[in-house]
């Protein structure tokens, strides 16, 4: 709204005055706090939306590629993140005024309300042959009343603007890496197909398959961390409290149902592992996901319990061996990762072996070790 | 003098406590407990256990040489007491001379702790060198292990249908070798390889096992078949073209009209590729491009003949065929199509298998643009299924296609068609119960469905290193072949007997002494491949059919030569081929043990005017044909068209009194083409003077 003044200004100064002393009364009359009220530029016209340029929906202030977000669009960092070929990554999320999110258990995404957008910039720090940072996208994923869509923007090599294309492609991209090495990738910017996949959740009510998109992040378990927000430290949900974005009704996690960092190798190893797993895997094998008919169940709350490693794959006889090396019959082989099915699909680049499906076209080398870590250190099945 | 000696004398002893180092100095055994010291002599080829991971230590292996004075059933194992606790141990064993080894027997993983046990059975007098290596130990396991070879009695095994013997080819293509067909119009079977921006060919020589291999680099592809790949002459000059299936679109690889160049095309269209097809989807002659679409609808490229492929995706492209399921939430998944004549009308239908939640669909080519989604109809829809791929042949010899959907997760569900008793496109009967599909346990990815054994009955080599072999009434018995996996089958040394295609080792089947005959195709008015025709042989025992298909199972492109094996029989009645332009081939008294070489409208002959159903006369004729219908086969035409030599249509004419009226054709030789009340066609040359 104060945006929209300053434009009325500008046509006519007079009104435009006017206006203001209007509504300073007004608001002045209403409450004794006579502090200046900022209010969100951020426009999501549901109706419109997704917008043919990411500039349209207001999420940024100054130069947009600087990623300094508008009020009330809060960023956000979970514990754990999904490897996507090494690009960076930066989160936020927007609510509409008034409308907050609801918390339903540690382990389930946080019902967002409608109009909610959730956004996430990928992007390379030392591109190439200038060491810029180039970003490459910013993913959407936006509540409308029927459901999430999701919705992608493209940055201009200027980065100056981001384009709606939801049909994906693939860039090439070199970078050097926190270790100074050079290295190469053929980004792929996802099809909206290649979106379902992993946002996929199926059921089947009174005999009728339902298939519903969902977010995967925002779960409390991954929230549970403080983030520093400008001079401010804080938990996550907490601050999604105070901004009003979360209803108050809910304990923080305890320790146990919380995942951590996996690349903090202080933390337990069992427990990296099932963080990384949780969210690297989890979206596809899970009771609900995409690639339900295996037996793997990799989601954080599944992978603790009595049946945890089992959930894990330990000692699971492998049902797809076609093409594969015999040895590899069992998942998860206590003691011999070259024995194990998952850790040759994580360890190859060759997309007929390869897991993940998408988003993944290079080795995580980082995640591969911890991998192997762990499997060396078991010694019996379940 | 004495010093040299003494030397030679040391050195020899140096020798001998290495003993077991290399093939060469093998240490010789027989039965008894063995301890094997450090490992590190030469490394054997490994027989067993894959190699595809990494080896994180010196590489290396201990000898030794088993000679047996008589026939024994061998046992060797790690899997002993002297082993506790259990060593991760791998052994080969192989036959030969040194010089040239060939693997015969070995184990990697079988006894407790994945130590490792074999049983096989010894010729008295052959030698046996057997390798252990230490693929699998680590440097504090890497020595004191023993082993035993332990010599019973001989048992015999029962007789398999067919037995393999190997051929490791060292000049395989480095990268995706799932393609065996053939490349240079000669209709016999050569092995495809693609990598990078090379496609090699091995083309098969006249002396079985040799091939000649070429290099033929291209451009322009950036789709590696890391899931599929199929073949086909879409472009018609007599060289097949490549469809290359990835997961971020298909690639193309176009003969030049000589078959000496390809140019690399690449569409650009996002498809998460699954199996890729050639198949005439619109009946034009022309062979158009399929992708199934794992997480999308299924996808084409129309041919129009011209050189020009269009794209269309079925539910979304304006235009486009359905081809894919039309209920929300269910389009993805599309895991396999196989392309084939359901319903006996000459046309090819699609089943398409499917995963990761919807049920499989059967849908019915209606003509024009036109398919049908008839899969409530047939019952084949069941669910939960979880399937990337089916076996569809004439299991049980009756004249039309059964479908067997098998388990990627849960059980294998064997369908059979009822058309041949109810002619009508109605409710297949699920059949699985006894059938041997209810208890095979194996994870079948793949299906790939020919008559293996050439006894006369379609078999299917799926999961586990298995052929399910067909034992008739719709029964199957595994066979289980150590090695063996589902790989691209053809006849890759011209016996007629299927070979099998692992990467660089070709399974060539042995011979039995059943008798086959192949059938290759040259389309004229149809697609030059003959894809999508019918093919039926007859003879004692009763009819065979095939119906000729670019992709068949998941991944794999194999032969598209129809084979049939016909059990001991001598003799073939009748080879009848039905193409999808509707001009029918028939070839009375056929020797088997051939490749029957049937191009399109050529066994029209004006004089071999006789076939099963129909004659005609007089042959040449002035102004009216007459048609003699064959009594023992009643049909009752009622539509003629006549065609002349270049697949052109000059008259259509109903058909009344069995006569055609011809007296406006100019002179010349034409094919008569007679359609049924069931809408089936029945073609006959014939001469106008």
């Amino acid at each position: 709204m104060v945006f929209a003044f300053f434009i009325k200004m500008k046509n006519n100064y007079l009104i435009g005055l006017l206006t203001i002393l209007i509504i300073f009364i007004f608001a002045c009359s209403e409450s004794n706090d006579d502090d200046y009220t900022p209010v969100s530029p951020v426009t999501v016209d549901l109706t419109q939306v997704p917008y043919p340029k990411l500039s349209d929906y207001k999420f940024f202030e100054g130069e947009m590629k600087n990623q300094k977000p508008s009020l009330n669009v809060l960023p956000y960092e979970p514990l754990s993140s999904l490897f996507s070929d090494y690009a960076h990554k930066k989160r936020f999320v927007w609510m509409p005024p008034g409308t907050k999110a609801i918390y339903n258990s540690d382990n389930t995404t946080l019902e967002l309300p409608v109009g909610a957008v959730i956004i996430k910039t990928f992007y390379y720090d030392n591109v190439q042959p200038s060491n810029t940072t180039k970003i490459i996208e910013t993913r959407l994923m936006i509540r409308k009343s029927s459901g999430w869509i999701f919705a992608d923007y493209v940055w201009n090599d200027e980065q100056t603007e981001a384009y709606f294309d939801l049909n994906g492609r693939n860039i090439d991209i070199s970078w050097k890496d926190e270790n100074n090495v050079i290295r190469n990738v053929n980004y792929r910017v996802p099809n909206e197909v290649q979106c379902n996949v992993c946002h996929k959740y199926k059921e089947t009510i009174d005999g009728e398959y339902i298939e519903k998109h969902v977010p995967i992040g925002i779960k409390p378990q991954n929230l549970n961390s403080d983030y520093t927000y400008g001079t401010q430290t804080k938990n996550q949900l907490l601050k999604w409290v105070e901004q009003g974005y979360l209803e108050n009704n809910f304990n923080l996690p305890n320790e146990t149902n919380t995942v951590v960092d996996y690349n903090d190798a202080s933390k337990p190893l069992e427990k990296r592992v099932r963080s990384y797993l949780d969210i690297n895997c989890a979206h596809c094998h899970n009771t609900n996901g995409h690639c339900d008919y295996r037996p793997m169940r990799f989601p954080f709350g599944e992978t603790g319990g009595v049946n945890g490693h089992t959930n894990m794959g330990v000692c699971v006889p492998t049902e797809d061996m076609q093409d594969f090396p015999p040895t590899l019959n069992t998942i998860i082989k206590p003691g011999s990762s070259d024995k194990s099915m998952l850790f040759y699909r994580i360890n190859t680049t060759n997309e007929y072996f390869r897991m993940p499906l998408h988003g993944r076209s290079l080795i995580h080398d980082e995640g591969v070790a911890l991998m192997a870590q762990w499997i060396s250190s078991l010694t019996d099945c379940p | 003098m004495k010093k040299i000696t003494l030397t030679l004398v040391l050195l020899f002893a140096v020798q001998l406590s290495r003993a077991q180092d290399s093939c060469a100095s093998a240490l010789t055994i027989s039965a008894g407990v063995y301890a094997v010291g450090t490992i590190n002599g030469a490394l054997p080829t490994p027989c067993n256990g894959g190699d595809a991971v990494p080896v994180a230590y010196v590489p290396a292996g201990e000898w030794y040489a088993y000679t047996p004075s008589q026939n024994y059933t061998v046992t060797i194992t790690s899997d002993i007491s002297q082993n506790t606790p259990r060593k991760d141990t791998r052994f080969h064993v192989y036959t030969g001379t040194c010089d040239a080894l060939s693997c015969f027997a070995g184990d990697d993983d079988s006894g407790s702790g994945y130590s490792s046990i074999d049983v096989f059975n010894v010729t008295a007098g052959t030698t046996y060198y057997i390798a252990w290596d230490n693929r699998w130990l680590n440097t504090s396991q890497n020595t004191g292990f023993s082993f035993q070879l332990i010599e019973a009695p001989i048992v015999v095994p029962p007789v398999t249908p067919i037995t393999y013997v190997t051929q490791n080819v060292a000049t395989i293509n480095s990268g995706y070798n799932i393609c065996v067909v053939d490349m240079n119009g000669d209709h016999k079977d050569d092995i495809v390889g693609v990598s990078n921006n090379n496609l090699r060919v091995h083309y098969q020589g006249n002396t079985p096992g040799t091939f000649t291999v070429t290099d033929y680099p291209f451009t322009n592809v950036s789709n590696m078949p890391g899931w599929s790949m199929a073949a086909g002459d879409y472009n018609r000059d007599g060289y097949n073209d490549l469809i290359l299936g990835s997961g971020s679109g298909l690639s193309i690889l176009r003969s030049n009209s000589t078959g000496t160049a390809y140019t690399g095309i690449t569409p650009g269209e996002y498809i998460f590729c699954q199996r890729t097809n050639f198949a005439d989807l619109n009946k034009d002659g022309n062979l158009d491009l399929f992708s199934c679409h794992d997480v999308d609808d299924n996808v084409y490229y129309l041919n129009d003949g011209a050189g020009n492929l269009t794209y269309y995706q079925s539910n979304t492209t304006p235009g486009s065929m359905n081809l894919s399921s039309t209920t929300s939430g269910q389009n993805g998944g599309n895991y396999s199509t196989l392309f084939t004549d359901f319903d006996n009308d000459g046309d090819t239908d699609v089943f398409i298998s499917k995963c990761s939640g919807p049920p499989c669909q059967l849908i019915r080519y209606d003509g024009g643009n036109v398919y049908t989604n008839v899969s409530a109809i047939a019952g084949i829809n069941v669910t939960p299924i979880q399937t990337w791929s089916s076996a569809v042949a004439d299991f049980d010899n009756d004249g039309d296609m059964d479908v067997i959907i098998t388990a990627s997760s849960g059980t294998h569900k064997f369908f059979r068609n009822n058309f041949e008793t109810t002619n009508t496109l109605s409710a297949f009967t699920n059949i699985t119960a006894g059938s041997g599909w209810d208890a095979n346990p194996s994870t079948n990815i793949d299906n790939v469905a020919y008559d293996f054994d050439n006894d006369g009955r379609v078999d299917v080599l799926g999961g586990g290193n298995k052929i399910m072999f067909n034992q008739g009434n719709n029964t199957f018995a595994g066979v289980s072949y150590s090695g063996i996996a589902v790989g691209a089958v053809g006849d890759l040394n011209n016996d007629g007997f299927l070979d099998i295609q692992n990467g660089a080792t070709i399974r060539y089947a042995v011979p039995n002494n059943n008798n086959w005959i192949k059938v290759a195709f040259e389309g004229i008015q149809s697609n030059r491949n003959g894809i999508g025709a019918r093919v039926e042989i007859y003879g004692p025992w009763g009819k065979q059919i095939r119906d000729v298909r670019s992709g068949e199972g998941f991944r794999y492109m194999s032969s598209l030569n129809a084979h049939f094996g016909i059990g001991t029989a001598t003799t073939i009645d009748q080879v009848i081929v039905r193409w999808p332009s509707g001009i029918v081939d028939t070839f009375n008294n056929v020797t088997p043990n051939q490749t029957l070489m049937v191009t399109e409208g050529a066994s029209l002959g004006v004089n071999a005017f006789e076939n099963s159903v129909f004659t005609v006369y007089p042959n040449p004729v002035k102004d009216q044909i007459n048609i003699a219908i064959n009594t023992a086969n009643p049909v009752e035409f009622t539509t003629a068209s006549i065609f002349d030599l270049n697949g052109r249509m000059v008259q259509e004419a109903v058909v009344q009194n069995q006569t055609v009226t011809v007296n406006q054709l100019a002179k010349g030789t034409y094919i008569l083409q007679l359609k049924d009340a069931q809408g089936k066609n029945y073609s006959q040359k014939f001469i106008k003077e």
